[in-house]
């Protein structure tokens, strides 16, 4: 077991580095326990050992060394300064900082909700264009399902009255219509073949007056196959007053007056 | 001519330096400089007489100021400045010397960056000024026979230990352990004394 004088004789070789690692520790234990006496005497061991410096032979360092370092601290001291020097004289509060990154979220926002909108708007412009489109499509189906069904009831319905339009050609088809006093008149053809170019089929109502000139009324294609429906709803003339129906072909958008022979004729009874 | 690098510096020479260092927290350059001329020769002679190679010892003697200049909150200015710079620049040296090696290891264990240096001074430190004590501790470790004064070289300069001194002299490891413990108390003797 040391004691504590055997501890005091390790006190300079522990500051001077040099205990091996068995005293040191035992040393180092002893220092732990806290010992004032020899913490104190360490003290003065290691202001003795700095001493043994003054043994070292006189040796002066090179001016580049000192140049080397000075310039390293100007350095230093000059970007500390400026560097303190510009954190407090470009400090800006807080509340602006806050403000400034308000307003850019702000920005960054309003762009986004623009994109967003006109995104929006677009998107609503194409549904609108759409359910236009949807909605002319549902009308036009309705007219043709109203013109339809008012075809078939004028065609239907007893008051009608049917009229045969037999060709002046024996090679074309015979046309057939049907005219309701009230609800008007449908003229129909099959396999009948298409008007030349730039020309209509065009029907006419020949009054029974003497004298009277013949009334024009639609125009019409038949289609690809030949076939064509005609309705007219407020025919120029009434059935009784009415002497024949016919059919001319005629420059596209009709004649006020026939331009060429009749090409189908039929008697109203 | 030997001790002419050593300029003479009593008390005020010691409060100078702690006002030195003080004036080091507010940047002061020119108090960096005057630190540098006052010490930089026993820093260097003594960084040299470890490693033995000038460049390096530039080097770390480099190290040591700059670590004055960035790091001077640290030290405590009722200490007395040259043994603690004198402890530091040793133990960056042995550092350098050693590195990565056992001996650097244990170092560390004892050492902290800033060293550990007399908080309590020996009365006797007073009574000298630095160029009277480095007389006496070359007038002393001088007139030890050359294998004691080897030994405590060996255990300064080379931060051997004593079982590595016993073995680099051939010596057995009692007497190593008395001659430097012998040599170290002399030279409080020499120093204590007043004439």
């Amino acid at each position: 077991m040391n004691t504590h004088d055997e501890f005091r004789e390790l006190l300079e070789a522990y500051a001077l580095g040099s205990l091996d690692s068995a005293d040191r520790a035992l040393l180092e234990t002893h220092l732990a326990s806290g010992c004032a006496e020899c913490a104190k005497a360490l003290e003065e061991a290691r202001w003795l050992v700095s001493q043994l410096a003054y043994l070292a032979p006189n040796a002066e360092p090179s001016d580049i060394l000192k140049g080397r370092l000075l310039q390293t601290v100007r350095a230093e001291a000059a970007s500390d300064s400026p560097q303190q020097q510009a954190v407090h004289a470009t400090a800006v509060p807080w509340w602006l900082w806050a403000g400034v990154a308000a307003l850019l979220l702000f920005s960054v926002y309003s762009a986004w909700n623009e994109q967003h909108l006109r995104n929006a708007v677009a998107n609503l412009q194409l549904q609108a264009e759409a359910q236009r489109a949807e909605r002319l499509k549902l009308e036009q189906q309705l007219s043709a399902a109203k013109m339809q069904a008012h075809e078939a009831m004028i065609w239907s319905d007893p008051k009608s009255v049917k009229i045969k339009m037999p060709p002046k050609d024996p090679n074309m088809p015979q046309l057939e219509a049907m005219w309701h006093p009230e609800m008007g008149l449908v003229v129909r053809g099959w396999k009948v073949p298409s008007p030349g170019e730039k020309r209509v089929l065009q029907l006419w109502l020949i009054p029974k007056r003497a004298g009277g000139k013949p009334m024009p009324s639609m125009t019409f294609w038949p289609d690809a196959n030949g076939k064509f429906s005609a309705m007219v709803e407020n025919p120029p003339d009434t059935m009784s007053d009415t002497q024949a129906l016919a059919i001319t072909e005629e420059p596209v958008g009709g004649s006020p007056q026939p331009t060429s022979a009749p090409m189908w004729v039929g008697g109203v009874s | 001519m030997f001790l002419a690098v050593f300029s003479p510096k009593g008390n005020d020479e010691v409060s100078l330096d702690a006002t030195l260092m003080q004036q080091l927290l507010r940047r002061d350059v020119s108090a960096f400089e005057e630190l540098y001329e006052r010490h930089s020769r026993i820093v260097y002679s003594l960084v040299l007489r470890i490693l033995r190679q000038g460049a390096t010892a530039e080097e770390v003697v480099q190290d040591v100021f700059l670590q004055l200049w960035r790091n001077s909150a640290r030290y405590d200015t009722s200490r007395p400045f040259v043994p603690w710079l004198l402890t530091l620049a040793r133990n960056r040296a042995l550092d350098h010397l050693r590195l990565k090696s056992e001996r650097q290891r244990r170092r560390e264990e004892q050492t902290e960056e800033f060293p550990q240096i007399a908080s309590a001074v020996p009365e006797y430190e007073k009574a000298l000024d630095e160029k009277r004590r480095a007389e006496r501790v070359r007038a002393l470790i001088g007139s030890l026979p050359s294998a004691q004064k080897k030994a405590i070289e060996l255990a300064y300069f080379e931060g051997l230990s004593h079982s590595e001194i016993a073995a680099a002299l051939n010596e057995p490891l009692g007497t190593v352990k008395s001659w430097i413990r012998n040599g170290l108390m002399r030279l409080k003797e020499s120093l204590q004394a007043t004439s």
